[in-house]
């Protein structure tokens, strides 16, 4: 089961100075905090962190910190958009719409398994995440070919953490 | 002959009066006239983006634009064209857009990784009707 909540935080800038540095630690109870990013001319724009590790039941939020640009989170899901599934057949899939400065989407991932997520207008410019839940036990995130559904782009493919270096480390940060 | 310099002057001042380009009263101010919508009306985006300003589009002349950008006073600081970059190869090409910004006193060209509206990467090209200092503007 996932649970969805949108929520739009008004936060002050030393609030969010706080949390934007927040340590990471992502087998704590706490809610797992994600920001999306760009630079100030948006010619580059990404989820830090890129990849996390959560237990079972663990809340993630992600949070657009970018002033001038509107993202989404959104599974890759035939449901959605008619994307290949890339989160585990027995989870539902999310799409948090666009997100305007300051606003939060959040999500609670009760099934193990590896979920890939993307920012739908930025998707070709490789704005991709990658969270593991548990400890599946292998690294399958795909679900059949279907030449109905539109495939993920190079660059999209290419930004995505490994379920190793995920589960090794706890949390991947972009670069 | 002394009819050579005052002819000269009178066809210089001719020229320089058609070389200033004055922008029409019905885009100098936010909003535009005619057919042009704000950009935030019609996708979801701030109304006011940092380092661009206020922008408004023709819908029917997506992707490319031209896009008008106003400072918070309401006034015109640039048009911007959005040419993804997939369309930048020798089977397409951006031809006659529009510019009726009037003077531009420099140029900006460089690349975007997209936001609703034009959603893929593009290249923005940033027709200056202002200063590089009064960017300023526009900044925050």
């Amino acid at each position: 089961m996932i649970l969805t909540r949108r929520r739009v935080m008004k936060v002050g800038g030393g609030f969010l100075a706080a949390l934007v540095t927040r340590p990471a630690f992502v087998w704590a109870d706490d809610i797992i905090e994600v920001v999306m990013q760009g630079k100030a001319d948006g010619s580059h724009v990404w989820y830090d962190p890129v990849g996390i590790h959560v237990k079972p039941g663990q809340t993630i939020r992600w949070t657009n910190r970018d002033p001038g640009n509107s993202h989404t989170v959104t599974a890759y899901h035939p449901e959605i958009f008619d994307r290949p599934r890339r989160i585990p057949a027995a989870a539902k899939p999310w799409d948090s719409d666009y997100l305007l400065p300051n606003e939060s989407f959040s999500v609670t991932l009760t099934v193990e398994g590896v979920y890939d997520y993307y920012c739908v207008p930025h998707e070709h410019a490789g704005m991709v995440g990658r969270i593991v839940v548990g400890n599946p036990s292998s690294n399958e995130t795909a679900g059949a070919a279907d030449a109905d559904l539109t495939p993920l782009p190079e660059v999209a493919l290419n930004g995505f953490p490994s379920v190793d270096e995920i589960v090794a480390k706890g949390i991947v940060h972009s670069v | 002959m002394k009819l050579i310099p005052t002819a000269l002057a009178i066809l210089l001042a001719g020229s320089f009066s058609a070389f200033a380009h004055d922008v029409p009263a019905e885009i100098a101010k936010a909003p535009p006239a005619g057919a042009f919508k704000a950009v935030s009306s019609l996708v979801k985006l701030p109304d006011f983006l940092p380092g661009m300003g206020q922008l408004f589009v023709d819908p029917a002349s997506l992707p490319a634009g031209p896009f008008l950008a106003y400072d918070h006073d309401g006034k015109l600081v640039s048009t911007i064209y959005m040419l993804p970059v997939k369309d930048l190869n020798p089977d397409k090409s951006f031809n006659d857009l529009a510019a009726p910004g009037g003077n531009v006193d420099h140029v900006d060209v460089y690349y975007n990784a997209g936001h609703p509206g034009v959603e893929e990467p593009h290249v923005h090209v940033v027709l200056w009707h202002v200063s590089a200092a009064d960017e300023a503007l526009v900044a925050k």
